[in-house]
């Protein structure tokens, strides 16, 4: 099966600070792949590398490659990442609030050539999230967390991408709303986009995603099918508050990554 | 102040103040787009603004005093050379200080106005040059007051010019990143919008349209001399009537500051222009600091 997005023993750092080490993912086509990990996990880093924002932090690539059908993209500038085919629904919604709910979405096809099919993307885009057609021209930092999220998922889809990453799409958000999201993200999913869905919301994610990753302290853990993930022991302890050593078992494993 | 009886309620008088008024507004108008913009869009505080248009006036000199350029021809010339002087801006100065302090930044764009101003007397000397006069210089007779072409023609190619950008910017697809940059860079990039593209862009509109200022305060000044660059320091009063975000707001706000300094020098005396606008600026700053047009920061959380 060919993959959408390769990455290959990717290690990342901040000056000397090292974010990432050793961290090998593969989404396969059309598949929906999700990365669990706690706060510094360096779910962030991850999703900056692939995005091609890491130079706004002055991070580095230092060794491992990301992979596109064999395309080199470690080192692409973001407009060429997200031409070709990859979107990003970045962690804290990161819309224009001054704009409008259709600017923000229009700028989300930036990249596009196709200047013609863009209307048609737009009314895609209201097709599947019937709320914001009247907000359309509503300033968007004036909307409630749940529709700046799904603007913010409509901004992404109007690059009409490939591969979709979402980083924390459940973040600060009502679990009925975070609910709907992902149901929406299926849907995407099933019309051929694949999914990468970075989240600390262990949950959601697993119940959504067909493979799964643990990051922790920016090594990859755990990995495998996310149903025998959302059945592991060290999974529950560590991100759905399962058993009452949840806190040990978190501690046992940073102790070791760190070793 | 002794003047007052005899002028204040004199229409004719100030039928022809308020036209002045709103010409000389028009250009404090382009000050306020040069600074507003690049501030809003680069986070640059360009305190160069002034000498910008005050080099415009000055290429004024070059093409219609010394060579009697048709105005179309050289006003068009004049604002394209200034775009390409605010790309270079841009790309020789701006670029490689990304990441430098906001004062070392600020301090740069003091330095661009010292060299324009060491530039400028170098090559056309110390002394004032007179007025342009490649704009008609007639009066036209309105309710049987005189007023003149020039401040009719400034207003309209200022108002007509500054809002053929306004549309670009609120309407096109590059205005459109352009107002994306200004809102969240870190967003921009990451839908593929090139921020730097976009600077470029912001420089060379807000440059290229104080050229075209320069011409028009060639115009309506009595002399063209190196002080002129001192009205840069206009953009501050009507950059607060506009909130110091709204690029409309400013456009507006610079009317309204040369509307009410022409009345206030018209009736009282020149001496009181300048502590009017400041005045004006200063009350602003107290009591209405988002401005008539700002907006406080839109982030509900």
């Amino acid at each position: 099966m060919s993959s959408s997005l390769k990455i290959d023993g990717l290690s990342v750092s901040y000056g000397p600070i090292p974010a990432l080490r050793n961290v090998s993912i593969e989404v396969p086509e059309g598949g929906f792949v999700s990365v669990l990990g706690s706060n510094g996990a360096g779910k962030t880093t991850l999703v900056r590398t692939i995005t091609g924002v890491l130079y706004l932090q002055k991070g580095k690539v230092t060794s491992g490659s990301i992979t596109r059908d064999g395309q080199d993209m470690t080192k692409l500038k973001t407009r060429k990442i997200v031409t070709g085919g990859v979107a990003q629904v970045p962690e804290g919604r990161m819309l224009f609030p001054q704009l409008t709910v259709e600017e923000n979405l229009r700028c989300g096809a930036a990249s596009r050539r196709d200047l013609a099919g863009i209307n048609d993307t737009l009314s895609e885009v209201f097709d599947l999230f019937p709320q914001l057609p009247p907000l359309q021209n509503q300033l968007a930092g004036l909307l409630s967390g749940g529709e700046q999220q799904m603007v913010a998922v409509g901004r992404a889809l109007m690059a009409k991408p490939s591969l979709l990453v979402c980083d924390e799409l459940s973040l600060g958000l009502a679990p009925l709303i975070v609910r709907d999201l992902f149901l929406l993200l299926d849907r995407i999913n099933k019309e051929g986009v694949a999914v990468l869905a970075i989240e600390q919301n262990a949950r959601i994610a697993l119940q959504h995603s067909t493979y799964a990753y643990a990051l922790e302290v920016g090594e990859i853990v755990l990995e495998g099918p996310s149903d025998e993930l959302r059945e592991n022991q060290e999974v529950q302890d560590l991100y759905m508050g399962g058993g009452g050593d949840s806190r040990e078992a978190y501690a046992a494993i940073r102790r070791e990554v760190n070793r | 102040m002794d003047i007052l009886a005899s002028t204040f309620f004199d229409w004719g008088v100030n039928l022809q103040l308020l036209v002045s008024g709103l010409a000389l507004g028009a250009i404090y108008a382009v000050v306020a787009l040069g600074f507003v913009l690049v501030e809003k869009s680069t986070a640059v505080l360009n305190l160069a603004v002034g000498e910008f248009l005050m080099l415009g006036s000055y290429f004024g000199v070059a093409f219609f005093m010394e060579r009697k350029t048709n105005i179309f021809i050289g006003t068009l010339v004049i604002t394209l050379v200034m775009a390409l002087f605010g790309l270079a801006i841009h790309y020789g100065i701006m670029r490689p200080m990304v990441g430098q302090g906001f004062f070392a930044i600020v301090l740069a764009t003091i330095g661009i106005a010292t060299v324009i101003r060491a530039v400028v007397q170098m090559w056309f000397g110390p002394l004032e040059k007179g007025n342009l006069t490649a704009l008609p210089t007639g009066t036209i007779e309105v309710a049987g007051t005189s007023i003149r072409w020039v401040d009719i023609i400034i207003l309209l190619v200022v108002l007509g010019s500054v809002g053929a950008f306004l549309v670009f910017y609120a309407r096109t697809r590059t205005g459109l990143h352009m107002r994306a940059v200004a809102s969240n860079i870190e967003a921009a990039a990451g839908v593929g919008i090139d921020p730097d593209r976009a600077y470029a862009i912001t420089w060379a509109m807000a440059i290229g349209i104080a050229g075209l200022g320069g011409v028009m305060l060639g115009h309506f000044t009595p002399s063209v001399n190196p002080a002129l660059a001192a009205i840069g320091l206009r953009a501050f009063p009507a950059a607060a009537i506009g909130g110091f975000t709204s690029v409309g707001g400013s456009i507006i706000g610079g009317l309204i500051v040369g509307v009410i300094e022409q009345l206030a020098g018209g009736h009282f005396g020149t001496k009181w222009r300048e502590p009017v606008a400041f005045g004006i600026l200063i009350l602003v700053l107290i009591f209405k600091p988002t401005g008539l047009f700002g907006q406080k920061d839109l982030e509900r959380v």
